[in-house]
């Protein structure tokens, strides 16, 4: 009963908890971005000195311009050809580009190994959870993480690393080279230089905060909508359609001014870091300049500046920022993927719930010994404790679970199917106990009728055959005549190629019954437990369908249902009722 | 193509001015770099020789290096006010796509709405709408300013060089980045429209695992749907590599177009400033300014990349948009007024059959309902109990007959004012909200506790809600945690809240055992005393409590 709030409590407990573990050395997002990138943290290391090697050529590039402009000022005096050192810097370039290329290639792969791994732990974790754990996310959630918030981590990837690389070393470099040409170009890049990093750390916090909230309001906004779009019949009849579409704008513009504050801070850092380089440059140029017209005598340490010197000087300036800036804008990329991180470990804390077995295809356990029941007890996540009565159910006999609505029924039918793990007792076929071994064996022999008809993407066809194992199988004419339901593939204006909606719009309620009906009539079981098989059913339909149960028990089957249609429970063989846990003490 | 201009006017037309003026900063900010590049290298060069020939004292150096902060500071400015004036109208723009799309969805006929499914059209409001950002940022507006800047480069350089270096720069590096632009465009069609098609499956398979996960498990197909889950991550993956190589092949081909450019430009410079044509200050003008030209197709390789992904994008947010674009919908007339004397609800003669159907569902089918009366439809299933109901809704159109609500035509009422009339509850309904209240809010958006209490009374759920903590517990996605009779009669208070004359009721008790049934049932009437009510009606217990039969 209070298994959804108290999820939502500890959901909330560790969103407050957040804010606190972030100010510790051991943020969570921190460690988790690190296990992410272990296993290709080699090939970006090497990406990374592709990277820095290619931006140290730009040196040569800048100094055969240089000289090739020193040379036509000067052809007496300097070597060389303005074409030769014009060949020279298309030699550099197309290697530069090369590595570039090679840098790319490097890092994508890397990027791509790591989303490859981390989409697969997400979604064999959540395909396992229990479908009945309050921390289980809407399947939206789920979608949108896998789908597009993993992809956030590509930008982090590919450019992080190089950009680190590239800022530890090029700076350093050039900054050697112009102290060793002229030590007051050194002395205004070392001074510009740190202001960069600086600068970028305090746009770095903010950066962060910006866009885990951009995060958070993309997969608010993707589970509104998809709820919303799953209810679009009811909006419509509800005359809410406008309203409906209003809320939407809501969170659409929320999302997009979250989206902006990120992109400002983005800019605005991008801004200032241009800034501080153009001021930078600027600085150079002009003492280069005046230099090189004989007003300075100053700052070169064989005085005057050559023109070579002054043009080479010139062209490392930029560069000398360009990585500082390349990270900065990486970093924003870091906050993206931190961003991720941490929704990632945040799921990750919640306690895993499973099933028992693998949920794959195996072949059926061969035994005509009785179903047991032995002091069965279960406590839904975080809910209450459930205790069942027990009981036996031979081969082609049957039985109907009764009892007010909420108190157990389906988590029963669940326990008998290995759905669920049983918190006491067990469940046993003659001496053979259910457990994670034999599950999927086990679940070969079943059929199952969900309270809530679902179809998967396909057409009808499809979604009546997903219940066959090989060896087993009723023909579907015969399984759709037992479950009544051929008059209804009959009136569908495509027959088995239908497409249905995901609940099965396109048919009505009893329709939809009918078809999951003939779909776990299809495969022939040996036991079959129905939830409410008669629900949505009118009595003569109900009749037809419940008779067709009954066929399938002549034909040597078990059966169980929960219901509370009296008029079902009534043909089985035998009831057993299971009450309120606080009425029965 | 034609798509991608339709949806790059939608996004123009919103905001023209916002765009416009981002435009024009682009063009300032490119402009201002090549500017900037140009100067500088021909201040130093220009410096130098002034040095050399012992003229320095009698050279300008304040106006050019004033120049060159201008130039420096106004392009910083400039790029910043780009972004954010470009961002912000994009996104502006595209949030109004995304609510006219929805708007588009909520106003398809009933039986297209019902076929839906929810990933599909998410995918339409989310992932192609978020596709459609790159067609201004990415493509428009680099390829304008890139345009207008390599023209202004040409006239100014040939006149400050010679037009034969400012024809070799421009044309040699527009014929490269235009050849590689092309070739990209040509070839990342194919491989990006594959990876939005396969994220698109793979978002589809993965929201099909997850929800029906009980079932893939009890049938042993869990594995296989990871199959295929895995199968379309894979032709993403292979997809997005495609497109990831072609944009590297085309970045490698770019740089080396602008190597090539910029080489040969400092080659031609030097020759021409050797034979004195120009001086080394104008050939170091020309090689500087190449350089700078070369930075203005970086966005639009990007765009380029994508460009399959944005007329795929585009071609379907085109086909659900409604006609008049984003625009909100115009209020519609009221229609008639009631006339108080009037039966409820007046079917003659209607004959219904379903699309591509032989045989109508039903056929002259009569009947008349007084306000404050109940009439129950019986019959086996198929025999029209659900067609009635959806005739009188609205929901259908019959092809003979004619359908009177309180004495007006029903085509005559605008969807509002026949959607306050009646209130229908079909077979099936989903809930949305995250709590009881706004499950029920959805119904009366002025809801207030008190009535939301007692409609809960009226349905039996009173003891349900406080049990789980009142009307604003948070309840999981669409009320999945309440049982099927729970969440019935949830859809039932919340039809109840419309306070509607004519309540259409499909199955009403189904799900329910047969004492709350007759307590639901006692509610309803008791809810909304004076309402005619038209059930679709199997159970005893409802056949009870209507005051006419009419058996199909």
């Amino acid at each position: 009963m209070h298994a959804g709030r108290a999820g939502h409590r500890e959901q909330e407990k560790t969103g407050q908890g957040l804010g606190r573990k972030r100010a510790k050395n051991d943020d969570p997002a921190a460690r988790r971005l690190a296990q992410m990138t272990a296993p290709v943290m080699r090939t970006l290391e090497r990406a990374g000195a592709v990277a820095a090697t290619s931006s140290l050529l730009w040196l040569v590039q800048a100094g055969a311009v240089a000289m090739a402009i020193g040379q036509m000022l000067e052809p007496d005096r300097l070597p060389g050809h303005p074409a030769l050192y014009a060949l020279v810097f298309i030699a550099v370039g197309v290697l530069r580009a090369a590595l570039d290329n090679k840098v790319g290639e490097m890092t994508f792969h890397a990027a791509d190994t790591v989303l490859t791994l981390e989409r697969a732990r997400l979604i064999t974790r959540e395909a396992r959870r229990a479908t009945d754990d309050p921390a289980r996310p809407p399947a939206a959630k789920t979608a949108t993480l896998a789908a597009e918030k993993l992809a956030a981590l590509t930008p982090f990837l590919t450019r992080y690393f190089p950009a680190r690389r590239r800022a530890l070393v090029v700076p350093l470099v050039i900054l050697a080279v112009s102290f060793w040409i002229s030590w007051a170009v050194g002395l205004v890049l070392l001074v510009a230089g740190p202001l960069i990093p600086v600068f970028m750390a305090l746009v770095g916090i903010a950066a962060k905060q910006a866009s885990e909230r951009q995060m958070e309001e993309l997969s608010n906004m993707n589970v509104l909508l998809l709820e919303r779009l799953t209810a679009l019949v009811d909006i419509r009849l509800l005359d809410a359609s406008e309203r409906t579409t209003q809320s939407f704008r809501g969170s659409a513009d929320r999302l997009r001014k979250r989206t902006m504050e990120v992109l400002r801070i983005a800019f605005l850092s991008s801004t200032v870091l241009e800034l501080f380089a153009a001021l930078g440059v600027a600085m150079v140029a002009v003492y280069v300049g005046f230099s090189l017209l004989g007003e300075l005598e100053f700052g070169a340490w064989a005085t005057p500046l050559t023109v070579s010197e002054g043009v080479f000087l010139l062209l490392l300036a930029p560069d000398y920022f360009q990585p500082l800036r390349d990270l900065s804008a990486a970093w924003h990329d870091k906050a993206d993927a931190s961003a991720v991180a941490r929704e990632l470990a945040e799921l990750e804390s919640r306690q895993e719930t499973t099933f028992l077995g693998l949920g794959a295809n195996a072949a059926p356990l061969e035994t005509r010994a009785p179903l047991l029941a032995r002091g069965l007890a279960y406590r839904p996540p975080s809910g209450r404790l459930i205790r069942f009565p027990d009981f036996d159910l031979a081969p082609g006999e049957t039985l109907a679970i009764t009892g007010p609505s909420g108190v157990g029924k389906s988590s029963l039918l669940k326990l008998i199917a290995g759905m669920a793990v049983p918190t006491e007792g067990e469940v046993r076929l003659g001496d053979l106990v259910l457990d994670a071994e034999n599950a999927d064996a086990w679940r070969a022999r079943l059929g199952w009728l969900p309270q809530q008809p679902r179809f998967v993407s396909g057409s009808l066809r499809h979604n009546l055959a997903l219940a066959l194992r090989p060896g087993r199988e009723l023909p579907l004419d015969a399984a759709l005549k037992l479950a009544a339901a051929d008059g209804v593939v009959a009136t569908l204006p495509r027959g088995l190629n239908t497409r249905l909606g995901e609940t099965g719009m396109g048919v009505s309620g009893g329709e939809a019954r009918r078809l999951i009906v003939a779909r776990a009539a299809h495969a022939h079981p040996k036991l079959l437990l129905a939830d409410e098989p008669t629900a949505d059913l009118d009595e003569e339909t109900a009749a037809l369908v419940t008779d067709g149960l009954l066929s399938l028990v002549a034909g040597g089957a078990a059966l169980i249902v929960a219901t509370h249609d009296p008029t079902l429970a009534a043909k089985m063989d035998r009831q057993i009722a299971i009450t309120r846990a606080e009425e029965a003490a | 193509m034609k798509d991608i201009i339709h949806v790059l006017r939608l996004i123009w037309r919103a905001q023209r001015s916002a765009l416009l003026r981002g435009t024009a900063l682009a063009v300032t900010v490119v402009a201002a770099g090549v500017a900037l590049l140009g100067l500088s290298g021909w201040f130093i060069t220009a410096a130098g020789a002034a040095g050399l020939a012992g003229v320095g004292i009698a050279f300008n150096v304040f106006q050019p290096s004033a120049a060159v902060r201008f130039l420096a500071l106004g392009r910083t400015a400039a790029r910043y006010g780009e972004r954010l004036l470009t961002h912000d109208a994009t996104l502006k723009s595209l949030t109004d796509i995304r609510v006219g799309l929805l708007r588009g969805v909520l106003a398809l006929p009933f039986d297209r709405l019902a076929r839906l499914r929810g990933a599909e059209t998410m995918n339409r409001l989310v992932a192609d709408v978020d596709a459609l950002d790159g067609i201004a940022l990415r493509l428009f507006i680099p390829a304008v300013s890139a345009g207008v800047v390599y023209l202004g480069a040409f006239a100014i350089l040939a006149w400050l060089t010679t037009p034969l270096l400012a024809a070799w720069i421009v044309l040699s590096l527009s014929a490269g980045v235009g050849v590689v632009l092309v070739w990209m465009a040509r070839h990342a069609l194919a491989p990006s429209r594959r990876a939005e098609k396969a994220l698109q499956a793979f978002r589809i398979r993965l929201i099909d695992m997850l929800r029906a996960r009980d079932d893939l498990v009890v049938y042993g197909r869990l594995p296989d749907q990871s199959a295929a889950v895995t199968a379309a991550e894979t032709r993403m993956r292979e997809n997005l590599e495609g497109t990831d190589r072609l944009e590297r092949r085309a970045g490698l081909a770019l740089s080396l177009t602008t190597t090539l450019s910029a080489g040969t430009a400092l080659w031609l410079g030097g020759a021409l400033a050797a034979r004195g044509t120009i001086t080394p200050a104008q050939a170091a003008l020309g090689f500087f300014a190449t350089l700078a030209l070369a930075e203005t197709v970086q966005p639009l390789r990007r765009g380029l990349a994508d460009l399959g992904r944005m007329l795929d994008a585009a071609r379907r947010v085109r086909k659900l948009l409604p006609l008049n674009g984003t625009d909100p919908v115009p209020a519609q007339a009221a229609g008639p007024a009631p006339q108080a004397q009037s039966p409820a609800l007046e079917i003659s003669g209607v004959s219904y059959r379903h699309p591509g159907a032989e045989e109508p569902v039903i056929e002259g089918f009569t009947l008349s309902i007084a306000p404050g009366e109940c009439v129950a439809l019986t019959g086996a299933s198929g025999s029209g109990k659900s067609t009635v109901l959806a005739l009188a809704a609205g929901l259908v159109t019959p092809e003979a007959g004619h359908i009177l609500l309180a004495g007006r035509p029903l085509d005559s009422l605008p969807e509002s004012d026949l959607r306050a009339e009646l209130t229908y509850l079909p077979q099936r309904s989903v809930l949305l909200g995250q709590s009881f209240y706004e499950i029920l809010a959805l119904a009366e958006p002025r809801l207030d506790e008190a009535d939301a209490l007692a409609v809960l009374e009226a349905v039996a759920l009173s003891s349900t809600v406080a049990g789980r903590g009142g009307l604003h517990a948070r309840l999981s996605e669409n009320g999945a945690g309440l049982s099927g009779g729970e969440q019935r009669r949830l859809t039932l208070a919340r039809a109840l809240l419309r306070a509607p004359r004519l309540l259409l009721l499909d199955e009403p008790t189904e799900g329910l055992d047969r004492p709350t049934a007759i307590r639901v049932l006692a509610g309803i009437r008791d809810h909304l005393p004076n309402a005619a009510i038209l059930t679709a009606s199997h159970r005893q217990a409802e056949r009870d409590w209507a005051g006419r039969l009419i058996r199909m």
